[in-house]
């Protein structure tokens, strides 16, 4: 075809990623809103292999090219993940979005990249010439800047298959449905035998990337949660010392506000 | 080069322009299928809404591309359906359609939705239509006119 | 139900819901001309030069040099120019069409346009504008007098933004030369007689040199009752130009960005109250009437009519003014100015109330007019106002006193409840004598040999129903079956004009004018033969005659009469307001169909809802505006108020057909009110101003107060 290929197999992909200079393609929602001139396109959504949703021993493994729609009528796929993916534009959207393109498109308003990093999740590259494993902080640097190579393309994204059952998450968009994050908040919390374990928070669409700051959650790991009630403000105050945001179609003050609302109702609903 | 082949409305197509071409302006232009709208061409509206694979998408944000091998199908080929039938006349009865713009689009998330939960509720209802802007009705009309073709329709869903 | 009000499905409905209506999009394209404006890209400028790149053999380019007649567009002044003249006054305003066959290289083309500007100063804030295109002052009573006895003075500044109209179907035109040099223009419009009258002067040719068909059309909402006039004219003269048929449909961007919306507002409310009484008001009421004059003295007048809102003020000082600056020109938005004030006065009541340490409904209540009460420009009341009925069905609907009550108390916790109400008119048909002076409406019924019946008028089939109402009335005086009687889309070369598709004019003026043409039918009739009979507008003999010249007289026959109350729950982390329930009784008279009238309602209720809380758009310092997508220009979708209820409550206008009033715009005007009303008492009775109230708004004022 004109100006585009359409790949039956990863390999197929693979190979025509590395032999042209393409765009990858899965849902095409903010590609063809970008509508790029003099671009081909490398259309994935047939690629058997992009299309899975698995589970191993450690991970649920989101093929690049599933769509929304697709994770949330699987079982696999944490609720965590499934709220996030619900709460995106409308059915239509969700149909053709994936969550390759949602980290594609290298925007901190995605929804889905937001519980990627308060999860820790992982992401699987390949290319022609192998693969390789990358934390999804080490992978989204910041508007529109990705570590992936002209070669490489996602393959999975590699959700922890545990501990995201405890979490809070939010999304302030402008209305009820069709709305892009303005604010959009993650947290997941864990406790062992008293001990806090995890108290990820991560930020979404306030900043060029979707912010998270594992060093001021360290200060709570380890601790009881009465403990942690002590260190409560000190913790905040990290925070809002920390997140310099910017403005977008809301002003900076407004995303600081509600990020520390947030935030802070996180930990209190766990207690802390 | 090969031409991008696919049903439309049940006729087998083959598309010999460009596949980064949106599907929108192809269906439109090239196809003459006016039903479909253009509102926005940014997904954000829901006028240009079609049926590929039984699934809803916007097709401004569907490259030409994407369709090779797909069964595309638009009001032009959903209004020889008996579901549509049904459709038309809950929507007539209840004067659901003003000024029409969005109500191609609307009818084809009303099929898609259905097709999938032939029972919905009203929340759910709202929830299939939620990407079709409409300014005209405030939605009520529209929202029920689906809720009784639901009911009147029992079984073709 | 009366039998006219009992629901039939529409006329246009089959075409329109299986897609095969026809837009002005939809024609094909080939032989047709592709047309793109080259618009400005600073807001005030000399223009030095357009560079235009060489054009292949079939394109164009037209541009102000090319208008045959007159480079002015007839609106009601005749500032706008079809093309820019030696200067632009707005970002956006088109220099020149480009045209041809292929839209992707009219495109290029256009993009490679290099126009040069000697940038003059712009005047971008409304707050700093000097030049008022118009300026009113009416007023009754001794407005010093009362301020000066007064036990308490109030005075607050309410600000109101932009509302773009956000049809589906963007603006679109096409114009085609016909044999013999006439001129044949449709596309998406509302009144196929105003750009009837514009392009004649455009082409400087005579009536029958012209004529304009209005397409099936995607939604108005006014936005295409002016705006058509310059996009018709803009094809015309590129028609005239390629003596080919040229057709341009703006992008989305291109129509939220510069095409007409409503005025933004200042308005100033100064009070006087006495004994716990209004005793006067003295009100300044600025709009913000962008670049060129467009619809703004008409839009301005209904706007300052309405200040004082539907209660008695004594005492009353009226100054109104529209502004120009160098951003788009507004225009025509349903509700038509009044919205604004609307807005301002209901909540001043409100704000007065809450200072006397009175519920603001009773406060209301206590001030509001009746049958026989002079109005604000000392015409009368003539007929009976429901308000009081209303408001007890609305209470009704929603337990509306006692969720006031309960959400009065101190609230806790991240969700907190209001709920606020609004009480207002929106006077039907044109303001003042435009009916009688300047419309003078004809409408015609055709009778064929078959027995169908044509009805020729002007007023087109917008969404709102005329091409079922209409014959409605028609089918019901001449005892025929609906199929019997049909409405086409108006096209001037075979209808009459009975005027634009405006001021919820078309069912009450035009209407009644059909249902006396019918009567007129029915006495005449003989079968088999083709008959035609005419009708004239004629004023009703009980109105007070009005003086625009000194706002006095009766500025409307009559009024449709609305109560709005609207529930909400604040998430104080977030600012997001939830609206629980809105709710709104209606009076427009006898509805002609219960489902059009309940369409008409409950969209333009959700329009003013849109409008009171998300709908938010805003220039930048360079007079750019930012707001110029689906994606940033938020309109309700299906999920944001799931629970609407509106009613219908029948105060019949005797001089409408079987009673019935103008519908159209009086959903949408109140909404800001009640809501605003609602967030005020939901942040535990703070003040606030202005309209849009978003999320962001209603954060800052809970970190400001602490809440």
């Amino acid at each position: 075809m004109v100006n585009g290929y359409v790949a039956a197999s990863l390999k197929e992909a693979l190979e025509i990623r590395a032999a042209h200079d393409v765009v990858p393609y899965a849902g095409g929602t903010d590609l063809m809103v970008e509508n790029r001139k003099g671009v081909e396109y490398l259309f994935l959504s047939k690629v058997p292999e992009l299309k899975q949703i698995a589970v191993d021993d450690e991970y649920v493994r989101i093929g690049a090219a599933v769509t929304f729609t697709e994770a949330l009528a699987s079982a696999d796929v944490p609720r965590l993940m499934k709220e996030a993916a619900s709460r995106i534009a409308a059915p239509a959207i969700r149909n053709a979005g994936t969550f390759g393109g949602n980290l594609g498109n290298g925007s901190a308003k995605a929804d889905s990249v937001l519980i990627e990093f308060v999860a820790d999740a992982k992401l699987r590259l390949v290319s022609k010439k192998g693969e390789r494993i990358v934390d999804v902080d080490k992978f989204y640097l910041g508007r529109k800047k990705l570590d992936l190579a002209d070669d490489e393309l996602i393959a999975e994204i590699l959700l922890p298959k545990q501990g995201l059952e405890q979490y809070s998450y939010e999304k302030v968009g402008g209305r009820n449905a069709l709305a892009i994050s303005r604010v959009s908040f993650a947290g997941v919390f864990a406790a062992e035998g008293g001990r806090i374990t995890n108290v990820a928070a991560a930020f979404g669409a306030v900043a060029d990337t979707v912010l998270r700051y594992k060093d001021i959650e360290a200060t709570l790991l380890g601790k009881t949660v009465d403990e942690a009630k002590a260190l409560k403000e000190d913790y905040l105050k990290a925070y809002a010392d920390r997140m310099v945001l910017t403005r977008g179609r809301v002003s900076a003050e407004y995303r600081k506000t509600v990020c520390m609302n947030l935030l802070r109702d996180f930990l209190t609903k766990f207690g802390i | 080069m090969a031409d991008i082949r696919f049903t439309l409305n049940g006729k087998e197509v083959a598309y010999g322009g460009s596949a980064t071409d949106r599907l929108l302006e192809v269906l439109r232009n090239e196809y003459r299928c006016t039903s479909v709208k253009c509102g926005c061409k940014e997904g954000e509206c829901g006028a240009c809404s079609v049926l590929i694979d039984g699934t809803l998408l916007n097709s401004c944000c569907v490259a030409m591309g994407a369709v090779e091998g797909a069964r595309v199908v638009t009001m032009e080929g959903f209004r020889e359906t008996e579901r549509f039938a049904a459709l038309d006349k809950a929507f007539g009865e209840l004067s659901a359609v003003q000024c029409g713009f969005c109500i191609p689009g609307m009818v084809l998330a009303a099929e898609a939705l259905l097709s999938k939960n032939a029972h919905p509720t009203e929340d759910e209802i709202r929830e299939g239509l939620s990407g079709n802007l409409c300014r005209c009705t405030g939605y009520n009309a529209i929202v029920n006119a689906v809720a009784n073709a639901a009911k009147e329709g029992n079984g073709l869903w | 139900m009366e039998k006219i009000s009992q629901s039939v499905v529409k006329k246009d409905h089959a075409t329109k819901v299986s897609g095969r209506s026809v837009y002005v999009a939809d024609y094909p394209s080939e032989g047709v001309l592709c047309g793109k404006m080259l618009h400005a890209k600073v807001a005030r400028a000399k223009v030095l030069s357009v560079e235009v790149p060489e054009l292949p053999e079939g394109y164009f380019y037209v541009d102000a040099s090319d208008v045959p007649g007159d480079n002015n567009v007839n609106i009601v002044l005749d500032d706008t120019p079809v093309y820019c003249r030696e200067t632009v006054e707005y970002i956006g305003e088109p220099i020149a069409m480009l045209c041809g066959p292929d839209e992707k290289v009219v495109e290029q083309l256009r993009d490679a346009c290099k126009v040069e500007y000697e940038e003059l100063e712009p005047v971008i804030d409304l707050r700093t504008a000097t030049e008022a295109f118009f300026d009113y002052r009416f007023g009754h009573g001794d407005v010093d007098k009362a301020f000066a006895e007064a036990d308490k003075v109030y005075d607050e500044e309410f600000e109101t933004g932009y509302q773009e109209q956000a049809y589906l179907e963007t603006q679109g035109m096409m114009a085609e030369p016909e044999e013999g040099g006439r001129m044949f223009v449709h596309g998406s419009v509302q009144c196929a007689y105003y750009v009837h009258g514009a392009v004649m002067r455009a082409l400087g040719c005579g009536p029958t040199g012209v004529h304009i068909l209005q397409d099936v059309t995607g939604g108005g909402f006014g936005g295409k009752e002016a705006f058509p006039s310059i996009l018709g004219c803009q094809v015309a003269v590129a028609a005239h130009k390629c003596q080919k048929p040229v057709r341009c449909v703006f992008d989305r961007r291109e129509d939220m960005e510069y095409t007409s919306k409503r005025h933004p507002s200042l308005c100033r409310y100064k009070v006087a109250v006495k004994d716990g009484r209004v005793t006067a008001m003295d009100i300044d009421v600025i709009f913000n009437a962008g670049a060129y004059s467009t619809l703004s003295a008409v839009v301005l007048q209904r706007g300052i009519i309405a200040a004082p809102g539907i209660y008695n003020v004594p005492n009353l000082r009226v100054h109104g003014s529209a502004m120009k600056t160098n951003t788009s020109p507004c225009g025509a938005y349903r509700g038509f100015g009044a919205p604004q004030t609307f807005f301002a006065v209901e909540m001043m009541m409100d704000h007065i109330a809450r200072d006397l340490g009175v519920d603001s409904l009773a406060f209301k209540e206590a001030h509001l007019v009746k049958q026989g009460d002079p109005t604000s420009t000392c015409g009368k009341y003539h007929f009976p106002v429901p308000i009081p009925a209303m408001i007890d069905e609305v209470d009704r609907a929603c337990d509306y006193r006692k969720k006031r009550a309960l959400y009065a108390k101190p609230q806790t916790g991240r969700y907190r409840r209001g709920i606020g109400m609004s009480m207002y008119f929106h006077g039907a048909g044109f303001t003042g004598s435009g009916e009688r002076d300047l419309i003078k409406a004809v409408a015609k019924l055709r009778k064929y040999k078959d027995g169908t019946v044509e009805i020729l008028a002007s007023n087109g089939e917008i969404g709102q129903g005329v091409r079922t109402t209409f014959p409605k009335i028609v089918a019901n005086e001449l005892n025929l079956p609906l199929d019997k009687v049909y409405y086409d889309h108006p096209d001037t070369a075979r209808v009459p004009d009975s005027g634009p598709t405006v001021a919820s004019r078309s069912l009450m003026v035009v209407g009644e004018l059909l249902r006396r043409a019918a009567i007129k039918l029915r006495e005449q009739w003989v079968d088999g033969e083709e008959q035609e009979v005419e009708e004239h507008f004629k004023e009703p003999d009980f109105m007070i005659p009005f003086y625009i010249d000194k706002f006095e007289g009766d500025a409307y026959p009559t009024y449709a009469w609305a109560v709005n109350a609207i529930e909400v729950e604040i998430d104080t982390y977030t600012g997001v307001g939830k609206i629980l329930g809105a709710y709104g009784s209606f009076d427009v008279g006898t509805p002609i169909d219960y489902n059009v009238v309940m369409g008409q309602m409950e969209g333009g209720f959700l329009q003013g809802i849109g409008y009171a809380s998300i709908e938010k758009m805003d220039y930048d310092a360079k007079g750019r505006i930012r707001n110029n997508s689906f994606s940033d220009y938020l309109i309700p979708t299906t999920k944001d108020v799931p629970n609407m209820q509106c009613m219908l409550h029948v105060e019949k206008y005797p001089d409408g057909p079987y009673g019935a009033k103008g519908a159209g715009e009086l959903p949408l005007v109140g909404a800001p009110g009640a809501y605003v009303e609602a967030v005020e008492q939901a942040l535990g009775g703070v003040t606030l101003n202005h309209a849009p109230f978003t999320a962001e708004d209603t954060l800052a004022v809970i970190t400001k107060e602490a809440i």
